[in-house]
């Protein structure tokens, strides 16, 4: 995904040179959330800051900080056009509210979604480029023109964000301001009952995190707010989360430790077990047990959800080839670390079907597993095992970088000469 | 002989810093017990009654002088001064501690040794024909083909977590002397119509609490489909195979179950879909690895006869050590020299330290540095010139390994049992040696001929018990060790499951018993050249039966 390209701003730059950045962080007590943003507004950065807001669940509170310093700084709006009419609404309602005089929607243009994603479907398939043409895009041009931006993270969201400071100077030389970065979940709650907030109209239905509505999904008690967002899609984060608003777009990363090991981290897993009470009509983000999607098989076809399937040993895969693109994901069920059918369901799935999506081992795994898991097509791991976790995230799973007998879509052997023999 | 390239250097070397890592981690209580079995395993690492044991793989039973020097270093070393050869043609160390493994393994590595897949639910190190590449009667020498089996099978990802262990065995003559039929998987080499040579393929035969012989699923695969081939039947068993009871574990069942017709068909059905595939073995690869078997230079010979009938008359030892420990070779002049590790009295299979340096010496001065394992636990040196028979058998009789017993009474097959083993019922080297003493006498022995006793301490069946002439198997007894016997049972090409001829017996009256089935042989063979086996064929249990129990 490409970067925003921006602008030499030489007068953040300067300001911060003659404040330094840890002065300005050592000026504020951690919950003074309207101080450090009067400061920023009148002090560091006048007339040079903005802010770019969701209006998801938890936007009102920043919103209201910015009403209460400077109801004119200007307030963007991605307008991917996938948003929930609710969000709309909710826009108005909180303008309305707070007497914000400056919110500006961005839209994508026209041309790019109409060559990009003529269907629409594009976040089915790519949210990636979905969200680069809907919100990376448009939102280019407008950064380039401030010199710092106002965020909505905190803290406790996420691993990487748990020394988030109220000031930050961005590698590109522009100033990040993070009022609330050391608010609670409970502190925000607090803050929005404390001044009579109105609830997105979502919340209440148990939506955490709002973002475009295909790409979110009622999250559990209990669970990371975030978990909701890009469900399924093993989606990490989108392109614009390195400078901004963080609920517009946020890392898939829990704060409560996410399991599913992907693409060389662990991110929140969007699916949950299917249990009794499930309807083949609403499932969604399921791992459908084989011989339920076989019973049911014409009702799950006809729905749109994301789904997933699980498959334990004994299961016959060959059953679901002519379903297998219905699935985001399939889920291999390891109920002993002995019991090895899984692996040659992997390889059947990857090699003989090409089914390409996510394949994921589940239950009783070792990390001695892994390296063999992987080479049978095994590309998602859900891992609770500490010392296991430790070695994924540290890299230093013990296995034998040589092999002898290609395995998989990528080995197969170059030439025939010497036949048996890969190397990592 | 196979010589590692860089690759497989390097591969050893991974495996072994891998396993080294796992040892640290269980020693540091990183790990459990619980959690380092399954690795261990993978690695020839098992927990006996008294300590670890760690098992080398031989593969296909092949091995040089400065391979059984580096044996002799680890038992001296790190062991009590002696190694134990086993059954499938590997050695195996009784008394290492878990704290000195990844040093044995690394000063393997430096023999291009390892103890990969010698245990564990995984495909096993593959045996072969003893004289393979030697032997008079042989089509082809079947180690090139056991060798890229090696390769293809280790470490496989797919295959590493079967239900059960995973034995192959491969021949490439018509006299077996692998015991193919008693193997997961057995590969006998074929001739087609048009004159190229594959492999029959017999699968599901096995030993165990269930022996079962292998049955014939293919009579014809071309070496360029064998890996496709085996990796079809590979994962019909990895999917199919019964995972409820261990004892029920292994394909034999799974064959024997669903039929083999049934099997068949699921092979086939799999076979469709990866013949021709990645797995296609192609002709260059298998020219290159034959390359390294290559016959060594032999010298022309003076056409030498061995005269056995003179020699025994000069030196009786000798006579029957020419007579009964040497197999025709392809090349004229030469022979095949076994090198029996059952001196009287002794346990069967065990060599200390100086026994194998002094016998690699003798492989590299006499026997073009090559030495075999053999599943009747014994040694070889494939080729020997029939002009340095008489300097070889002299070293051997300093080194104690120069007994002629081979395939007589005496060469028996014989399991760890309750000396070393947590699983057994009952001991069998202390009854092998018992036995052996009883017969000891070199004329009783040659009267009576071929006879092969085999002995299990319990019904897993280690000492092959099942297919030994004479089977001897400890079963459970309260308070005290019983012994069951077999009659009739065959390893070869002509395979037997022996048959129970009646209750046990307590230990001190087992030599008693195999002395009255010997004496009942005697008595009812219809001339010295029909073998026990024979004589039982022919005459069936009742008369063996009548003389052991008598006739109530
Ligand atoms: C001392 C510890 C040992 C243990 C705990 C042990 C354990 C076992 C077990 C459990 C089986 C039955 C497997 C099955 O049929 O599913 C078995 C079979 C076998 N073992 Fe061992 N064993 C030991 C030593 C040996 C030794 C020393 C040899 C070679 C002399 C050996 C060679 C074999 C062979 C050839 C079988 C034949 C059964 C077959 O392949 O069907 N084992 N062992
Ligand atoms: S959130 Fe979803 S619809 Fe919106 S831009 Fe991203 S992927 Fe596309
Ligand atoms: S046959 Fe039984 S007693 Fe003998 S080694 Fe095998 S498991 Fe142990």
């Amino acid at each position: 995904m490409a970067m925003p390209k921006l602008a030499h701003t030489p007068a953040a730059q300067d300001k911060l040179r003659s404040l330094g950045i840890l002065a300005l962080n050592g000026m504020f007590d951690e919950m003074d959330a309207v101080g450090v943003l009067r400061y920023a507004v009148s002090d560091v950065l006048p007339g040079d800051l903005a802010i770019v807001s969701s209006f998801g669940a938890d936007s009102a509170v920043l919103l209201h900080l910015v009403a209460q310093v400077d109801p004119s700084m200007p307030v963007y709006f991605l307008q991917t056009g996938k948003h929930f009419t609710e969000t709309l609404d909710y826009v108005e309602t909180l303008k309305k509210h707070l007497g914000l005089i400056n919110v500006h929607a961005i839209h994508p243009s026209p041309d790019d979604v109409k060559r990009f994603d003529p269907t629409g479907n594009l976040w089915e398939t790519d949210p990636d480029s979905c969200c680069h043409i809907r919100k990376t895009e448009p939102l280019e041009p407008i950064t380039e023109q401030y010199g710092g931006w106002v965020t909505g993270r905190k803290r406790f969201q996420t691993r990487e964000r748990g020394v988030l400071p109220h000031f930050e100077l961005t590698s590109d030389d522009r100033i990040k301001v993070n009022p609330l970065a050391y608010f609670t979940d409970a502190d925000v709650n607090q803050y929005k009952i404390d001044h009579g907030l109105p609830e997105h109209p979502l919340f209440g239905k148990g939506y955490k995190s709002i973002g475009c509505a295909p790409c979110t999904s009622v999250v559990a008690e209990g669970e990371d707010p975030r978990a909701g967002r890009w469900r399924g899609l093993n989606k990490k984060e989108c392109g614009i989360h390195f400078d901004f608003n963080g609920a517009i777009a946020s890392p898939m990363t829990a704060a409560t430790k996410p399991t599913l090991w992907k693409d060389g981290g662990f991110i929140a897993d969007p699916f949950h077990e299917w249990t009794e009470a499930d309807e083949p009509a609403t499932a969604s983000y399921k791992h459908v047990p084989l011989p339920v999607f076989l019973a049911n098989r014409d009702a799950f076809l006809v729905t749109q959800h994301p789904l997933g399937l699980l498959v334990v040993p004994g299961d016959n895969i060959e059953q679901v080839e002519a379903d297998l693109g219905r699935f985001v994901s399939v889920a291999i069920k390891f109920p002993a670390f002995s019991d090895g059918r899984g692996y040659s369901t992997a390889r059947l799935l990857s090699e003989r079907y090409h089914y390409a999506n996510e394949i994921r081992a589940i239950g009783d795994i070792l990390q001695d597993q892994i390296p063999l898991m992987r080479r049978c097509g095994f590309n998602a791991f859900v891992v609770t095992h500490e010392p296991t976790r430790e070695a994924l995230i540290e890299n230093r799973l013990p296995e034998v970088a040589l092999f002898y007998q290609p395995v998989g879509t990528t080995e197969i052997p170059v030439g025939t000469r010497p036949f048996l023999r890969r190397v990592l | 002989m196979y010589r590692y390239d860089e690759f497989d250097a390097a591969f050893v070397m991974g495996r072994t810093a891998q396993f080294a890592d796992q040892v640290k981690r269980r020693l540091s209580g990183e790990m459990t017990e619980e959690q380092f079995r399954p690795l261990r395993l993978m690695n020839g690492l098992y927990l006996q009654l008294h300590a670890y044991m760690l098992r080398i793989a031989v593969p296909y039973g092949t091995l040089s002088g400065k391979q059984m020097r580096m044996f002799a270093h680890i038992a001296r070393t790190y062991d009590r001064g002696y190694g134990h050869f086993t059954t499938r043609q590997n050695i195996q160390f009784n008394w290492p501690r878990l704290k000195d493994i990844p040093a044995i393994l690394e000063e393997l590595a430096s023999v291009e040794m390892h103890a990969i897949q010698t245990s564990g639910n995984c495909i096993r190190n593959v045996t072969a024909d003893h004289f393979a590449g030697a032997a008079a009667d042989e089509i082809i020498d079947p180690r090139p083909i056991a060798e890229i089996l090696r390769q293809w099978s280790s470490l496989h990802p797919e295959f590493s977590y079967l239900p059960r262990k995973f034995k192959i065995a491969v021949t490439g003559a018509p006299n077996d002397r692998a015991a193919i039929r008693f193997h997961d998987i057995g590969l006998q080499a074929a001739t087609n119509a048009a004159g190229d040579i594959g492999w029959e393929v017999w699968v599901g035969g096995g030993l165990g609490r269930t022996p079962m012989i292998g049955k014939l699923i293919n009579s014809y695969v071309p070496n360029e489909h064998l890996l496709a081939y085996l990796e079809s039947i590979m994962r019909v068993y990895n999917r199919y195979g019964r995972r409820d009871n261990k004892y029920k574990a292994r394909i034999k069942i799974l064959v024997h179950e669903e039929g083999l017709e049934t099997i068949k068909g699921q092979v086939e059905a799999e076979f469709a879909e990866v013949r021709g595939g990645v797995l296609t073995l192609p002709a260059e690869e298998v020219d290159r690895i034959t390359a390294y078997f290559a016959p060594p230079a032999f010298k022309t010979q003076p056409a030498t006869k061995i005269d056995v009938a003179y020699q025994s008359i000069i030196d009786p030892a000798y006579g029957r050590w020419l007579d009964h420990n040497i197999n025709s070779h392809r090349e004229p002049g030469y022979v095949s020299v076994t090198i029996s590790l059952k001196p009287v009295g002794g346990a069967p299979g065990d060599a200390t330290d100086k026994q194998m340096d002094d016998i690699a010496d003798i492989a590299e001065r006499y026997g073009f540095d090559e030495l075999r394992v053999t599943h009747e636990q014994n040694l070889v040196l494939p080729h020997v010139a029939i002009s340095d028979l008489r300097a070889v058998y002299e070293a051997l009789v300093a080194t104690g390994f120069a007994d002629g017993n081979t395939g007589l009474i005496t060469d028996m097959i014989c399991c760890p049992g309750l000396d070393f083993c947590a699983l057994a019922n009952a001991r069998s080297i202390p009854l092998a040696q018992e036995i052996s003493r009883k017969f000891a006498e070199p004329k009783r022995q040659a009267e009576i001929g071929e006879l092969k006793i085999k002995i299990s301490g319990c019904i897993n069946a280690c000492g092959h018990h099942h297919v030994g002439h004479i089977g001897i198997l400890g079963v459970e007894k309260k308070g005290g060790e019983l012994y069951q016997i077999t009659l009739g049972g065959d390893a070869t090409e002509q395979a037997a499951v022996g048959k129970i001829i009646g209750p046990g017996f307590e230990a001190e009256h087992v030599p008693g018993a195999i002395e009255t089935l010997v004496d009942t042989y005697i008595a009812r063979r219809e001339s010295a050249d029909e073998t026990f086996i024979q004589a039982y064929r022919r005459l069936g249990e009742a008369p063996f039966k009548e003389a052991l129990y008598g006739n109530a």
